[in-house]
């Protein structure tokens, strides 16, 4: 087993599961020298981090450096499931949750969030052994659907490895094994060789694992570009030859869910997040005015199951913008899969669809953006500044310059400034900051966000944007994903807008 | 030897009573499983790192219960964080009362949280009185050139223990 705890090491296909690369996080002392201890015993190669922005950089730095991340439900710096969501965005990694609280409903939200196993303390050796199972099964999977030669020869070395060492016993296995679970094991790989075999001669559409590089491109093209262009636009920016438009589009909505996420979180928590004295979020619903944010937590549910989340609606019917600034609206019944990076973000859900009917409908009259707008937004700005500061730990990894982030309290305001501007502008906005992005960096980002606020009509074009765009919102507002289908540029917007169509 | 085993007898005896007065389960075992030697003082390490964050701990439930307007999300929060480190090392005892802790936080109930981290105090001190003293008899073991029974052996047989009076290593 390597112990290359500070180098970069990779995997060693022919132990595995020796040398599995885990990557520890938890607040607590004590419970990380005993976990590190276990994990070790495990034959694993461990690191310990105390912080989950640590363990973030740690994560980015070190590209391909670990297989899987176990880490602690309560963190000071950022909740767990945050991370849980952001590793599972940026590094498609196996996460596992662990936590004293065996609550239904925290357990539930570590599986919504995307953790693959949920630990409760104290924990023992024997569900620390088997975590490789994990790590397993996500190659399995990865192999199953791709071209990937190398993913195949680590699975077969993997298998041939544990198929030798059945009778021995399991190399990391201190012993632990019974024969029953053995023999278990055993039927298992030899199930996957079957399958394995023939799905490999049938190449199926090949799954991308989206790197933090290539989600930085994508981020990156998002902003110039913005969300309602689609995902054919965002794919040409990005410049990736063997990456396709489904590619794009599913780590679209990816994002935007993650966004939305991140934004039901913080307001969950309430730690974080501005909380933008003059909205009132549960009045959302009736003005049409208030953060999407409000009508989201109200209105959707949303289960992650897989990679994907599901929001159900009860509120079905959200009314689409017309982008062309036409107030036109149609109902867009929730169907989308929200991803919780957008939720992550902080954004106040422009994603979630739930009232933005309302919205529409008050659109011009409620909110005198144009100045409020600036005003709201830079409150924001400099209210979330500490917010997004945490924020910027996170988002920095996914591209953006040190200094941009900086001015992202976009993600952390969204909910004052999101929430109008969705009500406000919708259509013109979303086109228009569409347009406009393109032209100008800074604006894309927030299609969400800046371009909503800033009109008092619905014709009003983009007039709020350069405002926003100013903030800078842009960069971290795409770095969500967005579920929405293309062509229904209607989500788009009204995404942006707050409106998760579902 | 026989001032060897004497220790060895005295250490077992003290273990188990710890064991049946729940001021230690079966977590502390798993931890001295753990312990190797290329780790001889594991065990150690990891309880004097619960000893500083205890007391941070209690020190933090304090203040916050002292405040003018008692913040019952942080006082929570420190209890839970305490209930997570007291069940690494297997203080039972100090984990029950957290678990008593956290109701009444959840009533915002500032007498029961005052009585609750008094009871908390109490048991930490005891278990960690309970715990050096292990320690110390360790200690004395080891430097009379004994070896230090194996909990797990120590705890099947506490039965067994006051009729034979053997050692089980």
């Amino acid at each position: 087993m390597t112990e290359g705890l500070h180098g970069f090491s990779s995997p060693r296909a022919d132990v595995f599961p020796a040398g599995l690369r885990v990557l520890v996080v938890d607040d607590d002392p004590t419970w990380l020298k005993i976990l590190e201890k276990m994990l070790k015993k495990c034959s694993y190669e461990v690191t310990t981090c105390g912080l989950a922005i640590e363990a973030l950089d740690l994560l980015r730095e070190r590209k391909d450096g670990f297989d899987i991340v176990i880490s602690d439900v309560n963190m000071p710096d950022m909740d767990g499931f945050k991370l849980l969501e952001h590793v599972g965005l940026e590094m498609d990694l196996p996460v596992i949750m662990m936590s004293v609280d065996g609550e239904t409903s925290r357990v539930m939200r570590g599986v919504q969030h995307g953790a693959c196993d949920y630990l409760l303390k104290p924990i023992r050796m024997k569900e620390l052994r088997n975590i490789w199972q994990h790590v397993y099964r996500k190659k399995i999977h990865e192999v199953k659907d791709s071209e990937s030669h190398e993913g195949l020869e680590e699975i077969l070395m993997m298998r041939n490895v544990s198929e030798q060492q059945s009778d021995d016993g399991y190399l990391f296995c201190g012993g632990d094994m019974t024969p029953g679970s053995r023999k278990r094991k055993d039927s298992e790989h030899n199930k996957y060789e079957e399958k394995d075999f023939a799905d490999h001669s049938s190449v199926k559409k090949a799954r991308v694992v989206w790197t933090v590089d290539l989600h930085q491109k994508f981020v990156k093209a998002v902003n110039l570009i913005g969300f309602e262009i689609g995902p054919k636009k965002i794919l040409d920016l990005m410049n990736v030859p063997w990456l396709t438009r489904e590619n794009v589009a599913s780590h679209l909505q990816k994002y935007r869910l993650y966004l939305t996420r991140l934004q039901k979180d913080d307001l969950k928590t309430s730690s974080s997040g501005p909380k933008h004295p003059d909205i009132n979020p549960r009045d959302a619903t009736d003005k049409g005015s208030e953060p999407i944010k409000i009508q989201q937590n109200e209105a959707v549910s949303s289960h992650r199951t897989t990679n994907n989340l599901i929001i159900q609606n009860p509120k079905s019917t959200i009314h689409e913008v017309d982008i062309k600034g036409n107030a036109a609206l149609q109902t867009i019944k929730p169907k989308k899969i929200i991803t919780g990076y957008a939720a992550k973000t902080g954004i106040s859900h422009p994603f979630e669809s739930t009232h933005y009917s309302q919205f529409n409908s008050v659109l011009p009259t409620q909110y005198s953006w144009g100045g409020g707008f600036k005003e709201i937004q830079f409150k924001q700005e400099n209210n979330n500044h500490s917010q997004f500061q945490v924020h910027n730990g996170c988002f920095t990894g996914l591209g953006l310059p040190a200094q941009q982030t900086t001015s992202i309290p976009s993600f952390q305001p969204p909910d004052p400034v999101i929430g109008p501007t969705w009500t406000l502008k919708q259509d013109p906005c979303t086109e228009q900051t569409s347009i406009n992005t393109i032209n100008n960096m800074e604006r894309s980002p927030f299609l969400l966000q800046g371009q909503h606020c800033s009109s008092t009509t619905v014709d009003h074009q983009n007039k709020g944007v350069t405002e926003f765009n100013e903030q800078e919102f842009t960069n971290d507002a795409l770095k969500f994903d967005y579920d929405y289908e293309y062509p229904d540029l209607w989500e788009y917007p009204v995404v942006g807008q707050g409106l998760f169509i579902v | 030897m026989a001032a060897v085993s004497q220790l060895q007898r005295q250490f077992i005896e003290y273990t188990t009573s710890l064991y049946n007065e729940g001021y230690l389960d079966d977590q502390y075992t798993q931890l001295q499983k753990l312990q190797d030697e290329s780790n001889p003082d594991f065990v150690v390490e990891v309880v004097s790192l619960f000893f500083e964050d205890s007391e941070k701990l209690l020190n933090n439930l304090a203040t916050a219960l002292q405040q003018k307007i008692v913040d019952y999300k942080q006082v929570d929060s420190h209890v839970h964080q305490f209930k997570g480190s007291s069940s690494s090392i297997g203080a039972q005892r100090v984990t029950n009362v957290c678990i008593h802790f956290r109701n009444f936080c959840e009533e915002k109930n500032l007498d029961g949280c005052l009585r609750c981290l008094q009871q908390l105090k109490h048991e930490y001190i005891q278990v960690r009185n309970k715990l050096e003293g292990l320690f110390r008899l360790e200690q004395q073991i080891l430097q009379a050139g004994g070896s230090v029974p194996m909990m797990e052996s120590i705890c099947t047989s506490a039965s067994t223990m006051s009729s034979s009076g053997k050692l089980s290593a």
